[in-house]
């Protein structure tokens, strides 16, 4: 599978299905393969507790830059994205709503909004702290 | 379509649903005191050491959100690979390196967690 192909599948998606729920399902397997990536590099940097404390804080420091905490905003984008219209997707699996799909994708967004507003303040004191 | 096929991916179907509820909860918690309210604190051994080693709740959280997160991440993968139709043997190949990866992930995980911080 190709580069090509494997976006090209994303594209012909959408325009032969031009709405919200195309457009989720494809931010969803984006953020997804995304996060697959991130909890593998997340496991080596936390595994290096195995070679003692002073090791785990040093590879640890090194990814709290002030560069990695503004990167830390897509991976804050990616995960609360993804668990939102995670939920979204059971519950259109698991309870009657899968008619109300593309409601429930507003309601994600604004959950979304709200939550990512909350990481952002949360995130000021060590993006202008040092 | 072969039944045992049918039956395996319906439970795998189940399954990342399945941990993916309970990753909302844990990852929304691991957010939180990890990235949301520690204001200007850096994470260091001794901050992660203090919430694991001071809590047998923390380490039964951790050792059950780290089988989830492989579990899912790995089957999630796994439902995206077999959209684009591989062939049998990119299957099973793509299928035992995802398992490798996920069961590698849940070993490390559990290792660093069960040995490494003072129970």
């Amino acid at each position: 599978m190709s580069f090509k192909g494997f976006a090209g599948k994303f594209v012909d998606e959408a325009k032969l299905n031009p709405n919200v729920g195309t457009f989720s399902y494809i931010l969803h397997r984006i953020t997804g393969i995304g996060l697959a990536i991130y909890l593998i590099m997340h496991t080596w940097v936390l595994s290096s507790a195995q070679d003692g404390p002073a090791k785990f804080t040093e590879r640890l420091g090194s990814v709290q830059t002030p560069l990695f905490h503004l990167l830390e905003l897509f991976l804050a984008v990616a995960v609360f994205f993804h668990l939102l219209n995670g939920v979204r997707i059971v519950a259109a699996d698991f309870l009657p709503l899968t008619r109300r799909h593309k409601e429930l994708f507003w309601v994600v967004m604004a959950l979304f909004i709200t939550v990512m507003a909350w990481t952002i303040v949360a995130a000021l004191p060590k993006l202008l702290g040092h | 379509m072969d039944v045992s096929t049918s039956s395996k991916s319906t439970l795998t179907w189940f399954l990342q649903r399945i941990t993916g509820l309970l990753l909302v909860v844990f990852l929304f918690t691991h957010m939180n005191i990890n990235h949301l309210s520690l204001g200007e604190r850096i994470i260091d051994f001794s901050l992660v050491n203090s919430r694991l080693a001071g809590s047998f709740g923390w380490k039964v959280f951790y050792i059950m959100f780290v089988p989830a997160c492989a579990f899912h991440a790995m089957n999630g993968l796994w439902g995206i690979l077999i959209d684009y139709r591989p062939s049998a043997m990119i299957r099973k190949a793509s299928l035992a390196v995802l398992w490798l990866i996920g069961l590698a992930l849940t070993y490390i995980g559990a290792d660093t967690l069960i040995n490494l911080f003072e129970a």
